[in-house]
């Protein structure tokens, strides 16, 4: 009797070994907002190791007790379940701060003392998480004080590194080079956080797990895919990233290609983190590179959000008032591949758009021959499966029906699935997802080094048509959905985004 | 999660199916624009009346959690008179962070007299097409009776509570005629999971044990010896059951083991936890098996 007999049938969660989960940059937004409350929730499902310590590092000087306050604010403002005592005693009982700088000589002997501590207090097996929760610069000392520490170091050591992964194709392979040079792939986990979202998710799920679409989810019934990441709020402070950033790198390089990539990728042949990594890469390997004229670039000006008006971007506090930064990107891309080859991908993303959107829409080709009277099918549009991704998670199918009366009258209705009807445990949020998987050793739902790498291609592909022509900025207000050079990019192939 | 708003509510004496579902479907038209309708399952509950108070509790919330049309079947054979009395009601949910409803329908039909003896035949008409069928049974069925037979055979999954039956193990024998007819999901089998994991924990020092020892129901003891036997393929374990409203303590061999961490589910939350399961439980059916020796 080798194997547990009594084992089987059981449902038995996998839980992440013991650890210690370092967090740089513990008194940043990201932290308050979405790291403590994630950790928060999973303990509230009991998703945590056993033995588990949390350290935060920063800057700022600051004790135990402060910490652990700061963090308690931060989960009752931010989680999404209701604060418990218990829970967050739990939590907070191994939760420690350093205050220190790593550029200071001897600065890490602090972090590693007492995460030792930590780990012989508690029987954590020598596992480390490290987090980098800190802006790009930051990285390179962190990580070659982590790298040399850990060569003699007991248990297995991964590291989370946060977006912006670089600044074009260069930067990003001295980041992977010098990653690389301490730790391999299966230890790094690139974050993009949509990659986290249900939705997102759902994606592979609506592909592959459905009979129905696959078979015409190609270029001879689909017309065109339109994929929109609309924000409504402004770069709320962040000028100083947003200034040398701008859309492109911001949302377009990360994000928008994963969606892409998902929504284009052939089937993986199971869901490990390369099967379905190596599918994604083949079709950002496959992206065109567009020309000048498929790329439409806007900033807002002043405008109207919910009937208040707002500023310009070159109004906004912190961004040159000749900025020519981009806060909106459109683009036609074609994925030259056997099944997409000639099928336009029309992407769009911004700030200060009229709504908060995320949606990825296929639309069909129509049918062949509607044997209507022409007047009858009048308001038919073609068939469109729209994955909203945020906000109102689900999945729309617009179809003709026939108006009830006499005679025969068509029109488009939409049939709705809304995750929230169907499924009511509620949604985790991205981050927690993407720790636990963090925790778990599954790299899944992060970027590879080649991913990242043929993101950045393009993006310096696009950008650097843009150096030679300076477009009149603002070309759109704030509230609308963007330049109309945008609509004309479509309108030239007989076509037009999607209504809202 | 919120709680139901009741839309409206239909009555009717002495109805046809007919109407209940025209009445279904006008509840349903008149909420189309306040909510949207979802469904997972049908979802059946056979309730004599004694169970009635206890089975709305359960369900309570249930809607929400498996957006569904549940049709309660209450029988009365007794009662003097052959006809069906109904209700039907929507119930509304919000769905947070979406300014939308779900709506979802529960029908009562009281089975008066004659009516209680071809359930499937009244049954049939609601179903919603497509989608699986899970048919909660209140108390021990009385088995190899028409309306048992007939209901099984349009499920997809009977799930039962054989905490609520006398003198088990011996109904047990007719539970296992079931299994190749239908899944089958017992509540008193979801409440000892807690243990089972605990008690797989001590693999392999537990590999010879001769003894289990359970305080808590009697179908709990059954069915945690059953399964050690069959688990084990040794038939010789002996069991001791202690009787208690809940599980609360096993010993094996003499040596107790330590209480599984976490509270209890609730009513609610079990019941809820097996409609979300759709094959065969082949571990439950061994340990049902094997309860008889």
């Amino acid at each position: 009797l080798s194997e547990n007999p009594l084992e089987e049938g059981l449902s038995l969660r996998r839980t992440p070994d013991p650890c210690a989960l370092v967090i740089f940059g513990a008194s940043g937004d990201l932290t308050h907002k979405k790291l403590m409350p994630a950790l928060y929730a999973l303990m509230v499902r009991r998703l945590l190791p056993p033995r588990f310590a949390i350290v935060g590092v920063a800057r700022t000087e600051a004790d135990d007790d402060a910490f652990r306050n700061d963090m308690k604010e931060a989960v009752q403002q931010h989680a999404r379940d209701d604060f418990r005592d218990d829970v967050w005693e739990e939590l907070a009982a191994n939760m420690r701060y350093v205050a220190t700088d790593f550029a200071d000589e001897g600065g890490e002997n602090k972090l590693e003392q007492l995460v030792d501590e930590l780990d012989k207090e508690n029987n954590l097996g020598g596992n480390r998480v490290y987090y980098l929760a800190v802006p790009p610069v930051a990285f390179a000392t962190i990580v070659d004080v982590l790298g040399k520490r850990r060569s003699n170091a007991k248990g297995w050591t991964r590291l989370i590194v946060e977006k912006p992964f670089g600044h074009d194709l260069a930067s990003a392979r001295d980041l992977n080079a010098m990653l690389e040079e301490h730790f391999t792939e299966d230890q790094i986990f690139r974050i993009d956080h949509y990659l986290g979202k249900e939705t997102v998710q759902n994606m592979l799920a609506l592909r592959f797990a459905n009979g129905i679409f696959e078979p015409i989810w190609n270029r001879q019934f689909v017309d065109h895919v339109q994929i929109t990441v609309a924000e409504s709020i402004g770069i709320e402070g962040r000028a100083g990233y947003y200034e040398s950033a701008g859309a492109i790198r911001d949302i377009f390089q990360n994000h928008l290609l994963q969606l892409l990539a998902l929504t284009a990728m052939e089937p993986p042949i199971d869901f490990t983190a390369d099967s379905v990594r190596n599918e994604k890469v083949k079709v950002l390997r496959a992206l065109h590179t567009p020309g000048p004229k498929s790329v439409v670039r806007g900033q807002y000006g002043r405008g109207y959000i919910e009937g208040v008006e707002v500023p310009a971007y070159r109004e906004e506090e912190g961004v040159a008032p000749d900025s020519m930064t981009e806060t909106y990107v459109a683009a036609k891309l074609f994925v030259d591949n056997w099944r997409w080859a000639d099928t336009p991908f029309y992407v769009r993303m911004g700030k200060r758009l009229a709504r908060r959107e995320t949606t990825i829409a296929i639309q069909f080709k129509r049918a062949p021959h509607p044997p209507f009277e022409e007047t009858s099918a009048e308001g038919l549009r073609p068939n469109v499966l729209i994955v909203h991704v945020q906000p109102d998670e689900g999945v729309s199918l617009a179809i003709g029906a026939k108006v009830p009366g006499q005679g025969l009258q068509i029109r488009t209705v939409h049939m709705d699935f809304l995750y929230g009807g169907a499924f009511r445990t509620g949604m985790p949020e991205a981050y927690e997802r993407l720790i636990l998987d963090t925790l778990l050793g599954d790299g899944t739902l992060f970027t590879r080094a080649d991913e990242v790498q043929e993101q950045w291609l393009l993006v310096d592909s696009i950008v650097a048509a843009w150096q030679r022509d300076r477009p009149g900025f603002p070309n759109y207000a704030a509230g609308t959905w963007g330049p109309p050079s945008a609509d004309d990019l479509l309108h030239r192939d007989g076509r037009s985004w999607r209504r809202h | 999660l919120s709680n139901a708003a009741g839309l409206e509510r239909w009555l009717g004496e002495d109805v046809t199916l007919a109407e209940v579902g025209r009445a279904v479907a006008r509840l349903r038209a008149d909420s189309a624009v306040e909510g949207m309708r979802t469904s997972v399952m049908t979802h059946i509950a056979w309730v004599p009346e004694p169970w009635l108070d206890k089975a709305h509790a359960a369900l309570a919330g249930m809607g929400e959690r498996h957006p569904s049309r549940t049709i309660v079947l209450v029988p009365d054979s007794d009662a003097g008179t052959n006809r069906i009395d109904a209700t039907a009601s929507l119930e509304r949910y919000a769905i947070p962070g979406v300014e939308q409803n779900i709506c979802t329908e529960v029908v009562e039909l009281r089975l008066l007299g004659t009516r209680a003896k071809a359930p499937a035949s009244i049954v049939e008409p609601l179903l919603i097409s497509d989608l699986p069928v899970f048919l909660r049974w209140r108390g021990e069925p009385p088995w190899g009776t028409p309306e048992l037979e007939q209901l099984v055979d349009l499920t997809d999954r009977l799930i039962v509570d054989s905490t609520e039956w006398d003198d088990v193990p011996y109904p047990y024998r007719h539970l296992v005629q079931l299994f190749e007819r239908t899944a089958v999901s017992d509540i008193a089998w979801a409440r000892t999971s807690r243990w089972r994991m605990l008690l797989a924990s001590l693999w392999p020092g537990i590999a010879d044990v001769r003894t289990i020892r359970v305080r808590g129901t009697a179908a709990q003891a059954q069915l945690l010896a059953g399964w050690l036997r069959s688990r084990l393929e040794r038939d010789d374990i002996a069991l001791e059951h202690v009787e208690a409203e809940r599980l609360e303590a096993v010993e094996l061999d003499g040596e107790s083991a330590a209480f599984p961490p976490g509270d209890p589910p609730l009513p609610s939350d079990v019941l809820s936890d097996e409609l979300d399961r759709f094959i065969r439980d082949r571990v439950y059916e061994d340990a049902v098996r094997a309860t008889i020796v």
